[in-house]
């Protein structure tokens, strides 16, 4: 830490606004089977320091993954040279929301390092779920997918703060493929990715999970085509997390609602004007940020601009009141502070907002996922994570799933397939009519989340329990 | 020989078994980000540099990558590799080291570019924003240059090194409610018009203020070369592999020598393509790339083999995926193709392509940045952007006309017009 001090005081003393540095590693383990092989593991072990610096009105970024306080000091006055470019073609004044001095430390709670663990358990986990899913009729194909990953950050500003987070995450998948009837079809088990020690996946009972993937793959090749037209849709948890992150996660970056993400990821619909006014689902439904939720892939602490994790809301009842803010945009909302989740891949990336944690409040009246199904005439439902698309400013979507049944009378009757609905995204969380309580909330999320240019990747816990859908369109894909 | 050269020398002077590669990459980017017409944020200089261990042990193969270059980094690297390698099973499709035989077939190309400084980049960029706001516009993209060096040794006396640089300037314009994007692509700017390039981005972004109403269905497109772009790799990456065709996983499974594309459609790869060569070999471990058809005369002519599957069934490698994607264009300009067309689409990008139904290799994704009506040969405004959902098959089958090729980083691709292209819904804007 001192050398990271070192650094921003080195940089206070050239007379920059603002400046911070962060020693960042990132150490990943990726396994891959494929049927009762290992078709490609990867460890990667990066290490590095980033530092920032803020000149005038032009920000410079610069890195190193030399460790000597000579080439740290190369990179700062790497850093201030692009702050001074940049501060030429500034187009207005830079505003830092304040943020009190933080000294301190966030840990992970683990019982077991995950990358301490022996590569050959979990491949022998994974070959052996493998192994079950071959055994499968019509089965041809078995994949395993295992990331461990820690992520461990110094952090020290110019104002004083020296943050140190150690983060752990765990994210496994198995996945059929099934060939009959003239139709390919796969099936996936993903258990939430969580930010844990090893005893996650040492936890997790994988073989009957295995056996009814494998059945569900070859029983998908024979369903029913979905017909086209307006339809209910109930949609379980791990699905529910894809289209929220889609649909309400990247369309309330700030960053991207002020076009600074323009020309890659895109803008958003959710513009500022809307805020506290706009109604972007139904009164039930409420969004919430938590990046303080235990165990959550974006629970780390502290950011990467020394802010430190909250719990805001993004919808409430129904309507647009919050966003993910970073220290630079915070004034444009007046507000105060950033709400920590402005964040950077490796130590070569610039920090950017990021979506935080980010889950569907449980319904607050009792109601189960029987009672839900029960309670719904004729619909379709949806498990898992399939196709999934939506333009540029958050509006139009589409989306697949991993398994489709069709509701009859109150009843799961039998596969469909070939499903996609297609909605504009305020218009299919306004058609949300009734949500599951508390009892059958669960989380998924991602550890791929792409944004930026170069493209970052993130990961951010998602959850929900499951909801229903009223009058989404539904189209047969083929 | 640089320091790292030596360490790697050392290391496989004396090979913990007779399997071990290292490979070597060294990557100094400089990105400057923009929008709002000014630079903001992710202005960043990176220099990546890292070392992949790859070591063999009795039909397995561990891997582990580092930054730490160092001769203590590097031997750790190599060790944690060897211990994965002893702790997994045998692999029924290990493959050695690639011998010096077969690395020597690579073709030995070195492009040459020079250095672009800081001056010219912001240069260059002050140069556009200066026309875009007085044109009344809005910008936002990103300006980089990306020199890189890699190199593969591995203990069989294999020593590839390749040198090479890509840089772009990729620049979208916006109206209050409208926007349109295009690229140049490089190795040193050397070649870039600063005048025409964004003159015409103007005057495309002027036209495509206030999209008209347009419904969905299905019409005749012209698709620019970035917009095939997004489809046809995208249609690749999940359908050609070899070892997937033959399992019955692709949706080429079922249409081997079957016509799956309009008979003009070519499309092979050409490594070392004087715009488009990114790699002579395989960064991984210096397996040459090769020249090879992929589609011709309407048919899948050749399948992407890994090392391991070529070898089963006694074909050349061509790697997973090749060097480049070439589709062979003609002499005709963009402004031909659009003159043909008395009415439809011209559709400058896609956003958000995925996959909907793998077996028939039906995608979906949306317009974006840039979606012209044509009427009677020319381009006249704009209209709201669509999304598709189509079968790549259906618009291989129903190109009716291929322009000219436009090199982009990977792949050199021409624009073409399509008959019946699938637009399903419409959004907002
Ligand atoms: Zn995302």
């Amino acid at each position: 830490m001192n050398d990271l001090s070192e650094i921003t005081n080195y940089l206070k003393g050239k007379k920059v606004r603002f400046a911070d540095a962060r020693e960042n590693l990132f150490h990943e383990r990726e396994i891959l089977t494929e049927d009762t092989r290992v078709e490609h593991i990867d460890e990667q072990h990066v290490l590095g320091t980033g530092i920032k610096v803020l000149y005038e009105n032009g920000w410079g970024y610069a890195s190193t993954s030399a460790k000597d306080l000579d080439s740290l000091r190369k990179a700062a006055d790497k850093a201030l040279a692009l702050a001074k470019h940049a501060d030429k073609s500034a187009s207005g004044k830079v505003e830092l929301a304040s943020e009190p001095k933080h000294v301190a430390k966030f840990v992970t709670k683990i019982k077991e390092d995950p990358l301490g663990v022996d590569i050959g358990d979990a491949v022998g986990v994974l070959i052996q779920a493998g192994e079950t899913i071959l055994k499968g009729k019509d089965v041809i194909k078995a994949r395993g997918y295992l990331v461990l990953r820690n992520i461990k950050k110094k952090y020290a500003n110019t104002e004083g703060s020296l943050i140190e987070t150690n983060i752990y995450t765990v994210m496994p998948e198995i996945m059929a493929i099934a060939r009959a009837n003239g139709e390919v079809k796969s099936r996936h088990y993903r258990p939430s990715p969580m930010n844990a020690g090893y005893e996650y996946f040492r936890g997790l009972d994988l073989q009957p999970e295995a056996g009814r993937i494998a059945a569900q793959a070859r029983e998908h090749c024979f369903a029913k085509a979905c017909e086209t037209g307006p339809a209910t849709l109930i949609l379980d948890p791990e699905h529910l997390s894809l289209t929220m992150h889609e649909s309400v996660g990247h369309p309330t970056e700030l960053d991207r609602v002020l076009g600074y993400e323009e020309s890659c990821a895109g803008r958003s619909f959710a513009t500022m004007d809307k805020l506290h006014k706009f109604k972007y689902g139904s009164e039930i439904v409420n969004l919430i940020a938590d990046n303080t939720l235990e165990g959550g892939l974006a629970s780390c602490g502290y950011d990467d601009e020394g802010v430190e994790c909250q719990k805001w809301h993004i919808v409430k009842d129904g309507v647009l009141c919050g966003y993910g803010v970073n220290r630079e945009l915070a004034h444009k909302m007046n507000l105060a502070r950033a709400n920590g989740t402005t964040k950077a891949a490796n130590y070569f990336d610039v920090p950017i907002t990021r979506i935080p944690n980010l889950y569907l409040a449980p319904g607050k009246k009792p109601l189960s996922f029987g009672e839900l199904i029960a309670d719904t005439e004729n619909g379709i439902y949806i498990e898992g994570q399939g196709s999934f698309s939506i333009d540029q400013m958050r509006l139009n979507m589409q989306f697949g799933g991993d398994a489709f049944w069709e509701i009859k009378n109150g009843k799961l009757a039998g596969m469909l397939k070939n499903v996609t609905y297609n909605a504009t995204s305020y218009e299919f969380w306004r058609a949300c009519d009734a949500i599951a309580d508390e009892r059958f909330f669960k989380r998924s999320g991602t550890i791929i989340c792409g944004k930026g240019d170069p493209m970052q990747l993130a990961q951010m816990t998602h959850g929900a329990s499951p909801a229903r859908f009223r009058n989404i369109m539904v189209r047969r894909s083929k | 020989m640089n320091k790292t050269d030596l360490i790697i020398e050392k290391v496989l002077k004396e090979p913990v078994t007779d399997h071990v590669v290292l490979s070597c990459s060294r990557a100094e980017a400089h990105s400057i980000r923009f929008s709002n017409n000014s630079v903001n944020r992710e202005n960043l200089h990176k220099v990546e540099e890292e070392v992949k261990a790859e070591v063999g042990y009795e039909g397995r193969t561990g891997v582990y990558k580092t930054n730490d270059l160092s001769e203590d980094g590097i031997k750790h690297a190599v060790k944690k590799a060897y211990e994965a390698a002893k702790l997994l099973p045998k692999d029924p499709e290990y493959m050695p080291p690639v011998t010096r035989e077969e690395a020597g077939a690579a073709k030995n190309f070195s492009p040459a570019f020079g250095e672009v400084s800081d001056e010219r980049k912001y240069g260059i960029l002050q140069a556009a924003f200066s026309e875009i706001k007085k044109a009344g516009l809005n910008s936002a993209g990103i300006l980089s240059t990306n020199p890189y060096t890699v190199r593969v040794c591995n203990n069989k006396g294999v020593r590839a090194s390749h040198s090479n640089c890509y840089s772009s300037f990729w620049l979208t314009a916006m109206t209050g409610n409208s926007s349109f994007k295009d690229f140049h692509i490089t190795r040193d700017f050397s070649d870039y018009d600063e005048k025409t390039f964004v003159a015409d981005i103007i005057a495309k972004t002027r036209l495509s203020k206030d999209p008209a109403p347009l419904d969905p269905g299905k019409y005749t497109v012209v698709l620019s070369p970035a917009a095939v772009e997004e489809l046809l790799m995208k249609f690749l990456w999940y359908n050609i592999d070899a070892k997937a065709i033959d399992e019955g996983r692709s949706a080429l499974s079922k249409r081997q020598g079957e016509k799956i594309a309009h008979e003009s459609v070519h499309i092979y790869s050409r490594p070392d393509h004087e715009k488009v060569s990114l790699f002579p070999f395989s960064p991984a471990d210096a397996m040459p790339y090769i020249d090879f058809d992929m589609i011709k005369d309407g048919k899948l002519a050749s399948a992407w083999y890994s090392r391991f599957y070529a070898a089963k069934k006694g074909v050349r490698a061509t790697g997973r995926g090749p060097g480049s994607v070439i589709f062979k264009g003609t002499d005709k300009p963009l402004d031909k193709l659009i003159a043909n067309v008395e009415n439809g689409l011209y559709v400058n990008s896609f956003w958000y392509v995925q996959l909907v139904d793998l077996m028939d290799g039906v995608f979906t994704g949306m317009t974006r940045d840039g979606l012209f009506r044509i009427k009677n040969g020319k381009l006249a405004g704009s209209a709201n952007n669509f999304r598709f959902n189509q079968s790549v098959f259906d618009l291989l089958k129903n190109t009716a006309e291929i322009g000219r090729e436009k090199n982009m980083t990977y792949t050199s691709i021409p624009p073409i017009t399509v008959r019946d292209f699938n637009f399903v819904s419409k959004t907002e804007f």
